[in-house]
């Protein structure tokens, strides 16, 4: 129960006085974090002039397996004396020793640069950290054994690299250079063009030397020194970079950091940080770092990707930055800074933007295929207080005929927040509780951190104490943080053996009161500790085989995430597909399950926010993401939540949420017209099941993500390059957020190449055209793009479970030549017998007045077959004249009838669209329809 | 009192008939599925409306599992519209009415299962189990709203008398207020004059001794002169502080002198409490509609701050626990650094609040088994209810212990002022003071002190009783301008509180005036007085103390029919909105009587007709 805070009047007055000050300041516990300047390695790297530092010479080159490798050579000058970096001063050998370099080449347009020590020369017994398990284990079968070099002229070699791309090594100074083939080739992507490459390496300790850091109350050790790295990358052909999430932003390009017009502003930071109500728009680093960033243009698409888990920072650079007289056009200059690891970076030739994506995913993964379930909608509050909270929230859908398919357990759940246990007083039957949802088709999700109570009363605590299991502190004890349940430990999941501990500990057996049914949330995993540098762990903390946090902080999560989604594959022998949530992310997260976008808050500005964050997410590779619906910190005003609700209802992942002081914000909670549009929302995202469960399916493949930035389908279409405010969910759907209040039109860009019809009337509209709309209480604007089939069912149930067996309606949007195309997977939603073949997979085509269903699953993909009774029950199209009255279904040759009909089964929707009424042709089967 | 008896009779027979049913209804014809009885006429003919009037159907279309009429009309035994709605009928319990979402999904929801009826699940027939339950059910709450409805008819009779006593009172009250100011202001009159005159005597005197002074020591005239406007205002004060003090001790011996000066006191508190609420509001205000973009929080310099604002500059000097604890409190918003408890001890408390939660509720669920025949109810619905209140049908209505009789403290305090006897105290008094004016000789010179003396204390007398006339006016002009209801019937309210204990909090509800929650010796409130809401279903109580990071208190109190008055079940189910159940027999109303009664009677109807089917 909540308590009173009682203050005196007068204190009071001063109190108002106070907020009125600190209103006028920022949310944001700024002085919390450290910003560049605060940051020795960025603000050393940051401070310097392209081209002011000795340059490396590249010595040596040869191939070996298949490999370009050589040395880099620095120059014989004396380094420049800083403050920064006394050391650099006294001709230490650790400027004068040559660091090893290899160039790799990967099938379908990939180019890998290795930078390391030279082990041999090496002062210290120390090696610099290579983050293993990101990188697909079977990669290397993609590589290209390369077998010969040509010289280009004496001062560079190059080699093959894709179709029409090649690289090349430049010399004296060292660069690297991907480029078109042929004479005169055009650069796509460069590093080291500006000359900024530096490479702290390891040394020994000098006797007056002091490395130690400090921040705030906090002393890091640093017992290995500097050590960070630094180099430009540009993209040529670019007009916009784009990617290393997560950051909030308003823009879905990344803006500029540093050079002409750009105020005193910070690089883009990544370093997984818990940031108490982050602000909307801002460089700084959140819960995850993705160092992925693509480009486009009109001449180019390209990405580049640095494989390293330690403190990020990158700066986009203005176009001027170097040279204000001369400010570069067409191509986008960036700086990476990093405090430790070793240069592991991989350049993506495109030249498309799909196939930028795909080449990303070839190297770190594709979204994993999400159980059905995951997909619909999921309630989620902290907390759901008890067993009666979650029955009357249940009962609370079906009573106002709302489906959901999850309900959400936040750390209240556990007893003292000692995860995998149970408040028994509160929930004294956690496994009657799961099976009265399972009963209707309803799952449960726990939530799982990995802060672990130290407390020798609790089985976790005392197995991973014996067994060693937990990161260490400097000094070599069990570190020992602050979190949610007081004094805590954290398992160190570098290490194989301790994620095969923990996966273990989700078994039914182990995980006591868990069923089948429930699956899990894993909050805090950055990790987030309460008492530590930044609210996280301190960087000298030490993981398996003497690694330092510094060296791996970005990754934590994304092991923790691993573990978690590996005891729920254990627990179900393999067959059971993974749901878990992590807050946490790095570069291969989208292989262990879903993300969100952490403690966001309920103002207008943050509902803008989630879009250009969760498609700077999906082209980074993850598909499975999306923002807290309502908003997590503070009550949403009733027209707030609702245009929340439509416009989560297209994100990947469509949760709601709410921190323990908001109000109660169930759907039903807001009068019944509120209700309604809420409904109305949820609905719409459950009739668009089989179509998101298709694109999960590409995104799975493909490395595609589900929802996209409009460029992504409209690469030549220059007006949609920043565009943050609509999305595309696939190929053929397009959505508009509305993101301020009392909004009553808004200004809709459609992309050119394509008309567009208006999902509510069928209107049909122009590509190329930003049109004005007005805007309706009842919905956000979206389109269908002329030429595409969507696959819908229009029967809502309890939840998607009972969704299984319902006929299916196609949306068939005809194009100006009369035609149109789309897909429709489905399998079990389960398992994984599709990796056997069991599953259906048909494309629809419109052409010449007929519609035709056929089977595009390969032949060879497995003897496992997957089959289902659901039928057709309607087919809607949209832009063909009318007058057509029957068509013919092949086979059978059965006649049925054609009518005016709505768009969608919502009261009073008008009749606007031809609609085939009972084709009755079975999904799994072959057919086609001819319009009479 | 006979009908009384035999009508439990009679429904327990008539459930006792409802005990046979057929196992598995057959399947009715695909023109029929879904579909009210009172709807069958409306389905006959060949060409059907839609009932919203948007489009005509053909009996082919009808349950062909195609939605033709958006509102559902066409499909009222499929699941092909999701506006549709799919009939029970549910032989031997009451009909139903289920979304179509629910036809076919693989879940009984009928309980003679006709909405599965593809055969995805074998749904068993539960109608009579669940019948008779409910039949038992209805029979409890019939009494329940029987026995209330007598003790309600009582009550509204008594607040009904009560309140035109009060009435009445008050207007006597009034014209004794009007003669009584009469009578003082003469009295004050002749006081005055008294006083001057008395004045004048001294200022004659003194003029006579300063004479004597002045011949006298001639050398500190000046000085005295210096001094004499201080003396003066000093004089004034003195001279008030005398009028209080002389006040005081005529007053000795009234037994009301303290009441008096505690009305008084809370007189003035309350607008004075209110002025500080308009301020605490304003200021929450102001912090909310910064909340979100601005934090109120992180920039308050150190030391100015409250505990958990003190931000990150203070951060430093923390220890690591502490700091532990102080960012951890952003997120709970608890005080951390105040806390020397381990979280688990909160914890803890939270249990045992919990378990008594979890008894009380135990004992809903048992009743509320099978409890079919209403809608899916939200949790704090009074019908889950009412049920409790059944379990205590039979005892006899106590006034809860916490309750009190303010009435009482008024008769005592204003014995004096209560119209008792045939003869108006006002008559006496004004008697006497004529008598006493009468006597008095206004040009008699010097003052004849002991009458002079006389008329002051009269005046005094007179004065202190206008003004307990007036706040016993006030308060009971305060008490008549509230909505007591279409009868009357919660006058009886206004007088009384409500406690409910749960674990170390006691719950006291005064409708009215505010609602609390007492620890020990801390209060907090939890609301103010606010209204009736959902037809005096619902006492509103709002504005109540602020939560941290929260919004401010609020309550809302539940009515239910029950035969004795009784809080239950008070919750928190958001953050610092709280509600509560108070049965009373005051909600007992006749027409949710007569829809029980109905709904019996359908229940019992329903079966014979069957019977007589198979």
């Amino acid at each position: 129960m909540g308590r009173l805070n009682r203050r005196s009047p007068d204190a009071l007055i001063f109190l108002i006085f106070l907020v009125f000050l600190a209103s006028l300041t920022s949310a944001w516990k700024k002085d919390e974090f450290r910003s560049c300047r605060q940051t020795p390695f960025c603000k050393r790297a940051r401070g310097r002039a392209p081209n002011s530092l000795p340059s490396f010479s590249v010595a040596d080159v040869s191939l070996s397996d298949g490999a370009v490798s050589a040395r880099l050579v620095p120059a014989p000058t004396l380094r420049q004396v800083t403050d920064d970096d006394p050391s650099a001063a006294d001709g230490d050998d650790a400027s004068s020793r040559s660091l090893l370099l290899r160039l790799s080449v990967y099938r379908g347009g990939i180019l890998r640069l290795e930078i390391d020590e030279d082990p041999s020369s090496a002062p210290t017994t120390k090696r610099r950290f290579r983050l293993p398990d990101v990188l697909l284990p079977n990669l290397d079968d993609l590589r290209l054994w390369l077998s010969r070099l040509s010289p280009d002229g004496a001062s560079a070699t190059s080699f093959y690299l894709a179709d029409g791309f090649e690289g090349v090594l430049r010399h004296d100074p060292f660069q690297i250079v991907v480029r078109r083939a042929g004479s005169g080739g055009e650069p796509v992507l460069s590093l080291n063009s500006h000359g900024l490459f530096d490479f702290e390496q390891l040394r020994a300790k000098k006797d007056d030397e002091n490395w130690e850091e400090n921040f705030r109350s906090h002393t890091d050790s640093r017992p290995h020194g500097p050590q960070s790295i630094s180099f430009d990358v540009s993209f040529h052909g670019a007009d916009f970079v784009y990617g290393i999430p997560e950051h909030a932003s308003t823009s879905l390009s990344l803006r500029p950091t540093r050079g002409p017009g750009v105020d005193e502003s910070e690089p883009y930071r990544l370093f997984n940080l818990d940031v108490f109500e982050y602000l909307h728009d801002s460089p700084f680093g959140i819960y995850g770092s993705i160092p992925f960033m693509l480009s486009h243009g009109t001449r180019s698409t390209s990405g580049f990707f640095w494989l390293n888990a330690a403190e990020m920072q990158i700066d986009v650079l203005a176009p001027g930055w170097d040279d204000p007289a001369a400010p570069n056009a067409g191509r986008v200059d960036t700086f990476w800074m990093s405090e430790a690891g070793v240069v592991d970076a991989f350049f993506f030739v495109g030249p498309g933007p799909k196939d930028v994506l795909r080449q990303y995913a070839s190297v770190t993964g594709t979204q994993a295929m999400p159980q059905e379930f995951a997909v619909a909608y999921h309630q989620c509050r902290w907390n759901y207080r008890d067993e009666e909270d979650v029955a009357a929230v249940d009962a609370g859908f079906d009573e106002h005929d709302i489906p959901y398919d999850v309900l959400w357990l936040d750390i209240d759940h556990a007893d003292g927040k000692r995860y995998f246990t149970w408040d028994r007083v509160l929930f004294p039957h956690p496994e009657e509780m799961q099976n009265k949802l399972a009963a209707k088709g309803r799952h449960m999700v726990t939530i799982v951190d990995p802060h672990i109570k130290r407390d020798d009363s609790f089985y976790l605590h005392k197995e991973a104490t014996e067994k060693g299991y937990y990161v260490k502190d400097a000094s070599g004890k069990d570190f020992d943080g602050w979190c949610w349940p007081g004094s805590s430990s954290y398992p160190d999941m570098l290490n194989p053996e301790i994620r095969e501990w923990w996966a273990e500990k989700f078994s039914l057996k182990e995980y006591v009161g868990s069923t089948p049914s429930l699956y899990i949330w894993n909050d805090m995993n950055e990790p987030s500790v309460f008492n530590g540098p930044e609210v996280t762990m301190p960087r000298d903390a030490i993981h398996m085989g003497g690694v330092e946090h510094r060296e791996l902080h970005n990754a934590y999560g994304y092991y923790f995430h691993m573990a978690t989604s590996n005891g729920l594959l254990k627990r179900g022998n393999g067959k059971d597909r993974p749901f878990v949530l992590s807050r946490a992310i790095f570069a291969g997260s989208q292989r262990y399950g879903a993300i969100w976008t952490g403690d966001n808050s309920a103002d207008w500005d943050h509902l803008r926010v989630s879009v250009p964050m969760i498609l700077n997410l999906g082209l980074a590779g993850m598909s499975f993401s999306g923002a807290d619906v309502g908003g997590f910190f503070g009550n949403p005003e009733n027209d707030l939540l609702v245009r929340w609700y439509q416009l989560g209802a297209y994100y990947p992942f469509f949760r709601a949420h709410a921190h323990h002081d908001t109000k109660r914000r169930e759907p039903w909670l807001f009068g019944e017209q509120n209700t309604a549009l809420m409904r109305e929302a949820i609905h719409t995202r459950y009739s668009l099941l089989p179509y998101y469960y298709t694109l999960f399916r590409e995104a799975a493949v493909t490395g595609i993500p589900v929802m996209r930035p409009l460029w992504l389908e409209f690469p030549s279409d220059k007006e949609t390059y920043d565009n943050g405010e609509a999305f595309l969910v696939g190929s053929s759907l397009l959505v508009h957020g509305i993101y301020e209040k009392d909004q009553k039109s808004a200004s809709v860009y459609l992309p050119s190449g394509a008309s567009w019809f208006n999902l509510r009337n069928g209107v049909k509209f122009d590509g190329g055209v930003s049109h004005k709309l007005a805007v309706s209480e009842d919905s956000i604007p979206s389109f269908q793009r002329a030429g595409t089939i969507i696959p819908r069912k229009d029967r809502f149930r309890r939840s998607s479970t009972q969704m299984v067996n319902d006929p299916y309606t196609l949306v068939i949007a005809l194009n100006g030549s009369l035609a149109a195309e789309g897909e429709l997977y489905i399998d079990d939603g389960k398992s994984y017998d599709f990796e056997q073949g069991a599953y259906i997979h048909r494309r629809f085509i419109f052409a010449d007045r007929k519609l035709t269903s056929i089977d595009i699953r390969p032949s060879n993909v497995g003897d496992k077959k997957f089959s289902t009774d659901c039928t057709v029950e309607r087919i809607i199209l949209l832009g063909l004249p009318s007058g057509a009255k029957k068509a013919v279904v092949e086979p059978g040759n059965h006649e049925t009838n054609i009518e005016l009909g709505p768009l969608t089964l919502r009261r009073a929707s008008p009749p606007v669209a031809l609609t085939i009424r009972k084709p009755n042709v079975r999904v799994a089967d072959d057919w086609s329809l001819r319009i009479l | 009192m006979r009908t009384h008896l035999l009508l439990p009779v009679s429904l327990a027979i008539s459930c006792l008939c409802l005990s046979w049913i057929s196992g598995l209804a057959s399947l009715p014809p695909r023109e029929l599925l879904g579909i009210a009885p009172e709807d069958e006429n409306f389905y006959k003919s060949d060409v059907i409306k839609c009932k919203d009037g948007s489009k005509k159907f053909t009996k082919q279309q009808l349950n062909d599992d195609f939605c033709d009429c958006l509102d559902g009309t066409d499909e009222p035994g499929t699941s092909a519209c999701p506006e549709g709605k799919f009939y029970c009928r549910n032989p031997g319990h009451i009909p139903q009415m289920i979304y179509s979402s629910r036809v076919n999904d693989g879940i009984c929801d009928c309980c003679d299962g006709s909405d599965e009826y593809k055969g995805n699940v074998n749904c068993p027939n539960t109608c009579w189990e669940a019948g008779k339950a409910v039949c038992e059910k209805l029979k409890k709450k019939i009494a329940t709203h029987q026995d209330g409805l007598v003790i309600r008819k009582r009550e509204v009779e008594k607040a009904k008398q009560a309140f035109a006593k009060d009435e009445e009172e008050l207007s006597k009250l009034k014209s004794e207020e009007k003669i009584l100011k009469g009578l003082v202001d003469k009295l004050r009159e002749h006081k005055e004059q008294i006083e001057k005159a008395e004045e004048e005597e001294r200022l004659k005197e003194e003029e006579e001794k300063k004479q004597r002074d002045a011949e006298r020591q001639s050398t500190e005239q000046n000085k005295s002169l210096e001094e004499s406007p201080l003396d003066h205002s000093e004089g004034t004060h003195d001279t008030l502080l005398e009028t209080t003090s002389q006040l005081d001790k005529m007053d000795i011996g009234h037994e009301s002198v303290d009441q008096l000066e505690k009305e008084y006191n809370s007189g003035i508190d309350i607008p004075a409490d209110h002025t500080v609420g308009q301020v605490v509001d304003d200021h929450h205000n102001f912090i909310r509609s910064d909340h979100g973009s601005d934090d109120t929080s992180a920039e308050l310099p150190s030391g100015l701050s409250t505990d958990q604002e003190k931000g990150s500059e203070s951060a430093d000097g923390l220890s690591r626990e502490e700091l532990g604890r102080l960012v951890a409190s952003r997120w709970t918003g608890e005080h951390s650094m105040k806390e020397t408890n381990e979280p688990d001890d909160a914890k803890e408390e939270e249990h045992e609040q919990h378990e008594q939660n979890q008894d009380s509720s135990d004992s809903v669920e048992e009743e509320s088994y099978d409890s079919d025949i209403d809608d899916d109810r939200h949790k704090f619905d009074d019908d889950d209810f009412e049920d409790e209140a059944d379990e205590e049908y039979g005892e006899d209505h106590v006034e809860p212990d916490g309750s009190y009789d303010p009435d009482k403290d008024y008769s005592s305090e204003l014995s004096d002022l209560t119209p008792s006897g045939s003869s108006s105290w006002v008559d006496k008094i004004q008697q006497t003071i004529q008598n006493i004016l009468q006597a008095f000789n206004f040009f008699k010179s010097p003052v004849d002190i002991s009458e002079a003396s006389r008329i002051k204390k009269e005046y005094n007398d007179a004065n202190s009783k206008l003004s307990k006339l007036r706040s016993r006016i006030s308060s009971l002009t305060e008490k008549l301008k509230h909505d007591f209801g279409k009868d009357k019937e919660f006058y009886s309210f206004y007088d009384r509180c409500f406690e409910n204990k749960q674990n170390k909090y006691v719950y006291k509800v005064c409708p009215f005036k505010k609602a609390s929650q007492v620890e020990d010796h801390s209060t907090t409130q939890l609301g103010n007085w606010e209204k009736f809401d959902e037809s005096y279903r619902v006492m509103q109580f709002s504005n109540g103390d602020r939560c941290w990071n929260g919004p401010d208190r609020s309550l809302k109190v539940r009515l239910r029919c029950g035969v004795k008055d009784e809080l239950a079940d008070v919750d928190e189910p958001s953050r610092c909105e709280y509600v509560a159940i108070l049965s009373t027999p005051i909600v007992c109303l006749e027409d949710k009587l007569k829809e029980l009664q109905q709904k019996l009677e359908d229940l019992n109807k329903s079966q014979p007709s069957k019977h007589d089917e198979l």
